[in-house]
């Protein structure tokens, strides 16, 4: 079997995900020898920048009219296209302040001189073309990438984790922060996959990894309020990595915040 | 059954006598309100004054994950049973957490027996220790707020000393090599272990009645409660992870970069997990989070009756304590049997 063309691209972001995969050391021989890898300009200047490719990993946000013409091509030139990170996956640190109009937010950033770059509303790689693959993380997980990478050399796609952060947490015999401290801890509405790391050095998880799927986010935030958090507490911290996310466009959120 | 008296001043003298017998692991404290079972440099980390830990036994016989098997397209497969841990001596099991091993013997060395399972289970030995209830408790009314079988050595606390009951071979080898501190059950004793007894059944603080209830739930199937019970739940896992009676697993394979090898491995698994009841086809037999909790309610306390005859709640209380939202176990079976409204 011919080795898959792979191309490895990033749109705004800040190049974590892709840093990750240069951090794979150990592996990094068996990737280069089980990948014919045509272009990744983090790594390597001088790539192909025509050729097709049979998976393309796309790092990043679409804030730029520029990123979702990059998009729109690295979707036609790859057979399979594999978001890596949050910002890929569910818009990301990017996309936090989404409420306000992205030339009111860019002239809050840069002032005037910011206008020689255009914005849009930062949002996910899936509201623009056919995601074939997703792994979220801030950054991804290397296992989880290098867990994708193989299946899709079997050509199978990688089962990841479809539960929340505190079944990792509990597995690992973690204390519970919000029912022992009182924390404003996402784990129960954010996919797992990180082995609970935050909780695992005693901090809350605060949700890197985007919303699991079918999560409670009614029950999540009426337990937080109970324990004493506001509106807006709850709003910033559920919308810090996700915001585009579907399941986390609430009118309650809204509502409540303006009570 | 032989019993003996340790002093309790020679406990950590009696606890070195122990390790020879395997690798020791006893109660720590590992937050300001939650214990582990886990290794100690300096015996007087050992906490005894404490409830339950966050995970029960089933770690150790049954791991979170677990390799099965590696597999290779050139060599075939082999299995990774023999590789597993050497033997250990856990110290200071409450009754309610040998009675969860013992349903999980049940399930796991019944008719099919689980090589992973027993493999560990039978390294294991079990010295537990009685406990004072707190208000989350309610193994009495699971019946298994005591042990008849299920350890190696049982330690009661009758005041200055612990009356020491011996429930195997490999018990009675353990209290032989610490022959020199322990004397034989006298007058007092006998007296202070029935005042003990009764101390332990007036604190509890918790009961439910459990008797018929598989056929109030029978006729409860479509009671609002589950609905109420789904609008709160979260699926977080939490629940079916740290229950001494949840032994599901996902089984799935890890592959290697360079192709045709990799290992199949098992990972504690939950019923209230959405896509736990999703089958080839993509249909789903138990979609929302009513049905799913309801589930787990069911098989622990009606289905696992008509099969084993008992419930397989063993009134741990973990499941309550540790629920983010506040699910209480308790309260659900009570509202079910109309005792209360919530
Ligand atoms: S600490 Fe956070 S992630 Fe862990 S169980 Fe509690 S809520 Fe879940
Ligand atoms: S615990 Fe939460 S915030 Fe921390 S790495 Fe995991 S998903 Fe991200
Ligand atoms: S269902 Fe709850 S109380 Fe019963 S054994 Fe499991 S964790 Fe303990
Ligand atoms: S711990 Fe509570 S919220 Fe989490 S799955 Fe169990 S019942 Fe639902």
């Amino acid at each position: 079997m011919a080795k898959p063309k792979v191309g490895t691209y990033g749109l705004t972001g800040c190049a974590g995900d892709q840093l990750v995969i240069i951090n794979c050391e150990d592996e990094l021989l068996e990737i280069a020898g089980a990948l014919d890898i045509k272009s990744f300009s983090m790594a390597a200047s001088g790539g192909d920048e025509d050729c097709p490719l049979d998976i393309v990993f796309v790092e990043g946000t679409v804030v730029q009219p520029e990123d979702e013409r990059v998009l729109r091509w690295l979707r036609e030139r790859a057979e399979l296209l594999v978001a890596i990170g949050t910002c890929a996956v569910w818009g990301g640190l990017p996309a936090m302040k989404n409420e306000m109009r992205p030339e009111e937010l860019r002239m809050s950033v840069y002032g005037p001189e910011g206008n020689t770059f255009q914005c849009v509303s930062p949002r996910p790689l899936s509201s623009f073309v056919k995601v074939d693959l997703a792994i979220p993380g801030c950054p991804v997980e290397k296992e989880q990438l290098l867990q994708g990478v193989a299946s899709l050399l079997h050509g199978d796609l990688p089962q990841l984790p479809t539960y929340a952060v505190c079944t990792d947490c509990k597995m690992a015999e973690y204390p519970c922060l919000l029912v022992e401290q009182g924390w404003l801890c996402l784990g129960p509405i954010t996919e797992a996959g990180c082995k609970a790391r935050c909780p695992g050095y005693g901090r809350p998880c605060i949700g890197c990894r985007g919303p699991v799927q079918d999560a409670n986010i009614a029950s999540e935030v009426q337990v937080l309020q109970e324990k004493g958090f506001t509106w807006l507490d709850i709003q910033n911290r559920l919308w810090t990595f996700a915001a585009p996310a579907e399941s986390l466009k609430i009118d309650f959120l809204k509502e409540g915040a303006n009570a | 059954m032989k019993m003996v008296i340790l002093p309790k001043e020679s406990l950590p003298e009696f606890i070195g006598h122990l390790c020879p017998f395997g690798e020791l692991h006893v109660p720590v404290k590992v937050s300001e309100k939650s214990y582990a079972f886990g290794r100690v440099n300096d015996l007087s980390d050992i906490e005894l004054n404490y409830t339950r830990t966050i995970l029960p036994l089933k770690k150790y016989v049954f791991k979170p994950v677990d390799v099965m098997f590696n597999f290779c397209a050139a060599t075939g497969y082999e299995t990774t049973v023999e590789e597993t841990d050497a033997k250990r001596v856990i110290f200071g099991v409450h009754p309610c957490d040998i009675h969860g091993l013992k349903i999980l013997d049940l399930v796991f060395g019944g008719k099919y027996v689980d090589g992973y399972y027993s493999a560990r289970r039978n390294k294991a030995a079990i010295v537990g220790m009685d406990c004072i209830p707190d208000e989350f408790c309610f193994c009495r009314s699971t019946g298994t707020d005591f042990v008849d079988t299920g350890f190696d050595l049982f330690l009661s606390d009758i005041g200055a000393s612990y009356l020491v009951r011996v429930g195997t071979s490999l018990g009675d080898d353990m209290i032989r090599a610490a022959d020199s501190l322990l004397r034989e059950v006298q007058e007092q004793d006998r007296q202070a272990y029935k005042r003990r007894s009764t101390q332990r059944r007036e604190s509890f603080q918790t009961e439910v009645q459990l008797q018929e209830l598989p056929e109030i739930m029978d006729l409860e199937y479509d009671s609002e409660v589950w609905r109420r019970v789904g609008d709160k739940c979260l699926s977080c896992g939490t629940c079916s992870m740290v229950c001494p009676t949840c032994y599901c697993y996902a089984v799935f394979d890890e592959l290697d970069l360079a192709g045709g090898s990799g290992r199949r491995q098992r990972r504690w698994d939950s019923c209230l997990f959405k896509d736990y009841a999703l089958v080839a086809g993509g249909h789903n037999f138990r979609p929302d989070r009513d049905s799913r909790i309801k589930n787990r309610y069911f098989h622990k306390q009606r289905g696992f009756v008509s099969q084993h005859g008992r419930p397989s709640c063993v009134g741990c209380g973990r499941c309550k304590v540790y629920c983010l939202v506040g699910i209480d176990i308790v309260e659900v079976i009570k509202e079910l049997r109309s005792e209360i409204r919530v």
